[in-house]
């Protein structure tokens, strides 16, 4: 239940607080443009004949779109996306005539997805595009190239109207180019130029293009035939955020089979997945009495949750939400009453103290925003237990304070190499409660695709106050002796996780996806899936095999020593039943290293009722106990828990 | 349970209470009552009804008490135990002045309020606790004092004496030219509290003291009760399992929160408490909020576009994208996933290759099922394994059944007499946001190469400067024995935002008309380095100021027009010049307006030009609204009005949208473009894209009054 109400809590409490200064509204917009040539179309064959990589570069492409979709569906539930082919046979834009090929504006052009919040259709309709071998007849239609060339210049003009009706003020609009052709009208000085003439018009529009070149097998992509005069260093409405010019190497050299391809474009497009957002921008980082520099924060660790549960009236044509509106009303009047005369009052003595709106405000009052440090300390200093949320990213930022830049590295660099944090005192926003937190450097880190996974710069982890540490329980300690921690050291010798090292990307969050999963069939009104895919869950099979001989011989110590220590009061014990072994250990091998806390034997008695069909006759406290070891619920009346045990069986068999 | 209380206050009242004594502002009355009010609304700031309180006075006028005998005159029992509320608060507070007498005995008192604690208490399991506070010198009897000693150590109550003035050679306080008899009085008390192994403390300790915050414990539930495993032991044998109970380590202690109320409309007799005493404070005309909640859908038909529909014509279900899916109240549970209680161990990682940011949450401990030595064991086989190899534990926890697993990561603490897992959440995939920043120690240009001397990078004086800095401020921290230690402070700091409202909520019930106060200096001790860090670093501090030589960005050129640089392509391609060269650009296109609005303007040579441009774009923002169904038009007329505003702000010419968009609210509140158009002028209000003020532009003759005024519809 605590833990229930500490995470719903969190969320109103970590109020995620977006800059608010401009008139835009804090929305991204994604435009996949997708190069549908004919090369963009031939399948890279894998080597590994094992492997079925046979992915072309354009249906990549579209599998990466496919891919961000679903996944800005979880994450980003109010930001848009579309996917625009260019280079195809077909046209289509909007409203316009498809049959009427002649009087088009954007021929060769192929508005596939409108940019928009997608919907089910949309997802269902963009997956039938990425596996075209056994797509329709209509899906080869619109896969099929155009035999003259497209305008790039048309095909930004197009990407502009549609930014420009359907996502307009949005603060973050970005167009990803996704082809293989570094030199789109090589011998068309015209065109050329026309195209980087739209291509500004874009950049003033803010609209931010983002390359994902792919390389063709004979020669590596160019940027500097064409591409370098169509994209910007910054688009104008992110105009602080220092840019990020390091080419993704390995993604522009995919050269090899259609899968290395496909998995180099997915962690080149995730790697720019979500637009970046500040939490916070300009704050000074005041590193002693009137020395300050300005820095912007981001929260790149954030817990996401699924979106909260709505009413939908169903009573239309198509299922709509519908929205809540809440009156206040006087408890006295039982009239509603405006927010504006509302007044923030605390329970005290049977009555009310109250404070005015301006006396509220000031109470919550410690400063303006600020980071100071107040000293630093050895990183060793920081508990492990120490953490109260997740942390605040901070990284440089030239808009309040010219050299802030060079300021911050030079800490940066200096707190890595001595391995120290500091201490600061924390306001993040105006009337936001100050905290102690200890700010440490973090350095970057590429993945094996050279894309960055974690950026350069400090991390701010909040501390726990004196008010936030709980005092341990009392726990009695019987300390194992060396044979059995040797014993224990074996078995988790067998079992780390590869390179020792725990990365998120590897664990999707399953209760998340199955969410999202479900949702989607009944939307699609699809089958459900049978069983979620659910990383999380450990590898069993591994663990049997890698260090099942060492657990045994763990769970032997175990005995011994418990035999020893305890002196076989453990054994009669009422609480501790069947020990890890209690059979003697030379005549069969243990059964179950189990260290049971249930009377012995409920396990077999339990089986044996069910056995005989008489789970109904056993005491509540039998079978609480059974469910509870099996990490079943044990709430309910006799006929809840019977059933529960039953079902616990039949899943089994 | 919190156990129940039963605690007296005894104030002196005397008439010598009413006295400043040493300089001191405040009478020594109103000195001893900031200790007892402080005690006072603490315990009434718990709400408990089982936390009872009583007041006596001593060395009052009258004399109220059962007593009655010679001995115990000028006592006065003003409150009797129970629990204590707002009213009584009021009426203690007009109660408690310093009378016309100094006759009372102290001893006397003391004896009255066990008698009170005796005949409320019973033999029922109490804290007994008696709190006398006195400047000590009116006259006190020892007569009998072993019989007061004995009776209450055999009811067990907690004697508390805080005097005025008393000498405390530990705490540091002697009073010069001290009166023989309070000298006497002082002995007498001393010995008395002493021999009832009770408190005996001087006043000025006892108020120095109030603003350490009290922490409240709070006695922990387990959060998951369940088994620790590695492997399946339903499919394997090699599986282990060991019941473990998990409780918090740490977690976010709460400001007390505000409920919402409204002023009363009337105050009509006959309403109910809590009106009572009407007129004292300002707490109590106040009348509680009810919230209903109603339900609106979209109908293009109905009149405003919205029509009410019934709570009960709804099903719950879920957003996926832009479609909604409504879930069967039967299966309700389909998008949950199934999961059942249990923490499996996933693997395990070195120590050295973890990252500390990427805790997600609170901390939690992880010990052994209770009384069960073989899970005791068995864990601190794990707990000393992972120790010695350096290692933590991923592992996979669901707290319930049905509940949403999660990721978290098992560390090992092994203290003297404690051992347990601290156990921390970790990030999913979904809950990593992969923003990318350059490096911070070298640059990499357009054309790939690396940069190491760069004006965003530190020179080596500044990395030499920044180094000693750092090191000339380490934080220091001591033990009880004041060495050194390499601990954060985090036992001496206190949640500030609590602690201040906490205290302002008991210091307003008490004084309503006083302000409320500053936060005291020990919420704040942390918010700068401390003095003596300051000077140490000082000389460290100003050679890094001087080599880093930052600038603040002065605030006029904060949004000015950007370097031309910037607009260039990567390859620095001079796109201004082609565009010049475009033939069809001489007007600014409607489906193209604010990319050709900006060129124009970076084209204009006069203001003629410019204000060209500014009517062209005006007249289509016009059409845009005019030609708006409803809002559907507003975000593109929004971001036309607000590129317009940036652009002429950066070029200095907040005239001509000034006088722009004057025009357009007059055309707006006139209804002239297609009808009823104020709810656009609230999204101008809200985008803040009204009149460009003096504080914006110099040249701006808008005064910030006139700007936020623009903004009003009537």
């Amino acid at each position: 239940m605590a833990e229930d109400y500490y995470t719903r809590e969190e969320d109103n409490y970590e109020d995620e607080e977006l800059d608010q200064t401009s008139f835009k509204s804090v929305k991204d917009a994604v435009l996949f443009a997708i190069d549908i040539s004919s090369s963009m179309l031939t399948p890279r064959p894998s080597p590994d004949p094992k492997k079925h990589g046979d992915e072309s570069p354009a249906s990549a492409a579209l599998k990466c779109a496919y891919h961000l979709m679903q996944q800005r569906i979880v994450s980003n539930p109010h930001d848009m996306i579309g996917v625009l082919l260019y280079g195809t046979k077909l046209s289509k834009f909007y409203d316009e005539n498809e049959d009427d090929q002649e009087d088009l504006s954007y021929p060769h052009c192929y508005l596939y997805t409108d940019l928009d919040v997608p919907s089910a259709q949309e997802v269902k309709h963009l997956r039938s595009l990425t596996s075209p071998a056994d797509g329709d007849d209509d899906v080869r239609q619109i896969l099929e190239p155009s035999k003259e060339p497209v305008s790039m210049a048309n095909m930004l003009f197009c990407a502009n109207q549609i930014f420009t009706s359907k996502a307009p003020n949005f603060s973050s609009r970005r167009l990803f180019v996704v082809t293989d052709n570094d030199n789109p009208h090589a011998d068309n000085k015209a065109m050329r130029s026309a195209a980087t003439v739209r291509a500004r018009d874009l950049y003033d529009l803010g609209v931010n293009i983002e390359l994902f070149p792919i390389s063709q097998s004979d020669h590596e992509f160019d940027t500097s035939k064409f591409y370098d005069d169509i994209i910007y260093k910054t688009s104008p409405s992110d105009g602080d955020a220092p840019a990020y010019l390091q080419p993704d190497t390995n993604a522009s050299t995919g050269k090899g089979d259609g899968l290395t391809l496909l998995n180099s474009l997915l962690s080149s497009i995730n790697s720019r997945s979500v637009p970046r957002r500040s939490l916070f921008s300009n704050v000074p980082l005041e590193i002693g009495p009137d020395f300050k520099i300005s820095v912007n924060g981001y929260l790149l660790l954030k817990k996401q949750e699924p979106a909260r549960s709505c009413f939908i009236w169903q009573g239309g044509e198509t299922a709509q939400i519908a929205q809540g509106v809440t009156t206040l009303m006087s408890d006295e009047t039982g009239q509603e009453i405006d927010k504006s005369s509302i007044r923030k009052a605390y329970k005290f003595g049977g009555e009310q103290v109250s404070f005015s709106i301006e006396e509220q405000q000031a109470l919550r009052n410690f400063g303006d925003p600020v980071i100071r440090i107040i000293g630093f300390k050895p990183l060793s200093a920081l508990p492990f237990w120490a953490n109260v949320k997740h942390p605040s990213f901070i990284y440089p930022s030239e808009e309040g304070y010219i050299g802030s830049t060079r300021v911050f590295s030079a800490l940066h660099q200096k707190l890595l190499d001595s391995e120290k944090l500091a201490l600061v005192w924390f306001i993040p926003r105006r009337n936001a409660s100050p905290v102690l937190a200890a700010m440490i450097a973090g350095a970057e880190k590429i993945d094996e695709n050279g894309v960055q996974k974690i950026p350069p710069g400090m991390w701010i982890i909040a501390l726990p106050f004196a008010d936030d540490v709980r005092q341990n329980p009392d726990s009695k300690i019987n300390r194992a002796g060396d044979a059995l921690n040797n014993a224990m050291r074996d078995v988790i010798r067998q079992l780390q996780l590869p390179k020792a090292i725990y990365d998120p990307s590897k664990y999707p969050n399953p209760s998340l996806q199955w969410h999202y999963r479900i949702l989607q069939a009944i939307a699609l009104d699809e089958d459900f899936p049978e069983s979620p895919d659910d990383k999380t869950v450990p590898k069993y099979r591994q663990v049997h095999k890698r260090a099942g001989d060492y657990i045994l011989k763990w769970a032997e110590e175990l005995n011994l020593q418990a035999s020893e220590m305890f002196d076989g009061s453990a054994a009669t014990s009422t609480l501790v039943k069947r020990g890890a072994k209690t059979e003697p250990a030379s005549d069969h091998p243990p059964k179950r290293v189990k260290i049971e806390d249930s009377a012995p034997g409920v396990e077999d008695e339990v089986k044996k009722c069910f056995d005989k069909g008489t789970v109904s006759k056993l005491t509540m406290v039998v079978l609480k106990e059974f469910l509870h070891s099996h990490g079943r619920a044990t709430a309910g009346k006799k006929a809840d828990l019977v059933e529960r045990v039953e079902q616990y069986f039949e899943q089994k068999l | 349970m919190a156990e129940k209380e039963a605690t007296v206050y005894i104030v002196d009242m005397g008439q010598s209470m009413g006295e400043r004594h040493h300089g001191r502002p405040m009478t020594d009355l109103e000195w001893a009552m900031q200790y007892v009010w402080d005690r006072i609304t603490a315990t009434v700031a718990t709400g408990r009804k089982t936390a009872t309180v009583g007041v006596v006075g001593l060395r009052t006028d009258e004399t109220i008490n059962n007593l009655e005998e010679e001995n115990f005159s000028n006592i006065s029992i003003l409150f009797g135990l129970g629990q204590v509320l707002m009213p009584d608060i009021r009426k203690l507070r007009e109660t408690i002045k310093p009378s016309n007498t100094n006759r009372g005995d102290a001893i006397s008192s003391i004896v009255i309020a066990m008698q009170m604690i005796i005949e409320y208490t019973k033999k029922n399991k109490y804290k007994r606790k008696i709190v006398l506070v006195t400047n000590g010198t009116g006259m006190m009897s020892d007569d009998n004092i072993e019989g007061i000693i004995e009776k209450m150590k055999e009811v067990n109550i907690e004697l508390v004496i805080i005097g005025a003035d008393f000498d405390d050679a530990e705490y540091g306080v002697k009073e010069e030219d001290k009166d023989s008899r309070k000298a006497e009085n002082e002995t007498l008390l001393r010995s008395l509290t002493e021999d009832c192994e009770g408190v005996y403390g001087t006043l000025e300790q006892a108020v120095s003291e109030l603003d350490i915050p009290r922490i409240k414990v709070t006695k922990s539930m387990p959060s998951f009760k369940g088994n620790l495993m590695l492997g399946n032991p339903e499919e394997y044998d090699t599986a282990i399992t060991i019941p473990v109970e998990r409780y918090f380590r740490t977690y976010v202690a709460k400001p007390i929160s505000a409920s919402s109320f409204v002023p009363r409309s009337s105050t009509e007799p006959g309403s109910q408490a809590p009106v009572e005493g009407k007129g004292e404070g300002e707490g109590d005309a106040l009348s509680s909020v009810r919230t209903s909640r109603t339900y609106q859908i979209t109908d293009e038909t109905a009149p405003g576009g919205k029509i009410d529909v019934e709570r009960d014509d709804l099903a719950k279900g879920y957003e996926y994208g832009r479609t909604a899916v409504p879930i069967e109240q039967t299966d309700e549970n389909v998008a949950n996933l199934q999961t059942f209680a249990g923490m499996g161990l996933i693997g395990f990682v070195q120590k050295d290759q973890y990252d500390r940011y990427m805790h997600m949450s609170n901390t939690n401990i992880i010990i052994p099922q209770r009384a069960n030595d073989n899970a005791s064991l068995a864990l601190s086989s794990l707990i000393h394994a992972l120790y010695e190899l350096e290692s933590y534990a991923v592992a996979r926890l669901v707290t319930k059944e049905s509940k949403p697993p999660m990721l978290v990561l098992l560390a090992p603490s092994v203290e003297a007499d404690y051992e347990c897992l601290i156990e921390v959440q970790l990030p999913f995939a979904e809950d990593v946001r992969s923003y990318r920043f350059p490096p911070l120690d070298k640059i990499i240009t357009v054309s790939g190469k690396v940069v190491t001397e760069h004006r965003n990078l530190p020179s080596a004086a500044l990395k030499d400067a920044m180094s000693n800095f750092v090191d000339s401020m380490d934080f220091i921290t001591t033990d009880d024995d004041g060495e050194p230690t390499d601990d954060l402070p985090i036992d001496e700091s206190f949640s500030p935002l609590l602690h201040r409202i906490e205290s302002a909520v008991r210091y307003r019930a008490v004084h309503p008309y006083d302000p409320v106060l500053d936060p005291s200096e020990r919420l704040t001790q942390f918010a700068h380095p401390s003095e003596e860090m300051a000077k140490n670093s000082k000389s460290h501090l100003e050679k890094l100021m001087s080599t880093a030589d930052v600038k603040k960005v002065p605030p006029k050129t904060k949004g000015r027009k950007r370097q031309r640089e910037t607009e260039k392509p990567l390859s620095g391609l001079d796109v201004d010049a082609l565009l010049s060269l475009e033939p069809k650009r001489t007007k600014i296109s409607t489906e193209n307006a604010i990319p050709e609005f900006k060129q124009t303007l970076s084209r204009a040579e006069n203001i003629d030009a410019i204000h060209d441009a500014v009517q062209q774009m005006a007249k289509i923002i016009e059409t845009q609204i005019t030609h708006s169904l409803g809002h559907s038009n507003y975000d593109r007329v929004i971001e036309g009005l607000g590129t317009m505003r940036e652009e002429l702000v950066d070029y200095e010419e907040p005239v001509v949208y000034n006088d722009f968009v004057r025009q357009l609210k007059g055309k707006v509140l006139r209804e002239e473009l297609g009808g009823d158009r104020r709810e656009l002028w609230w999204f101008v209000r809200k985008g803040k894209l009204g009149l460009i003020g003096k504080s914006e532009v110099d040249s701006s003759a808008v005064e910030e009054e006139e700007a936020q005024e623009f903004f009003a519809t009537n």
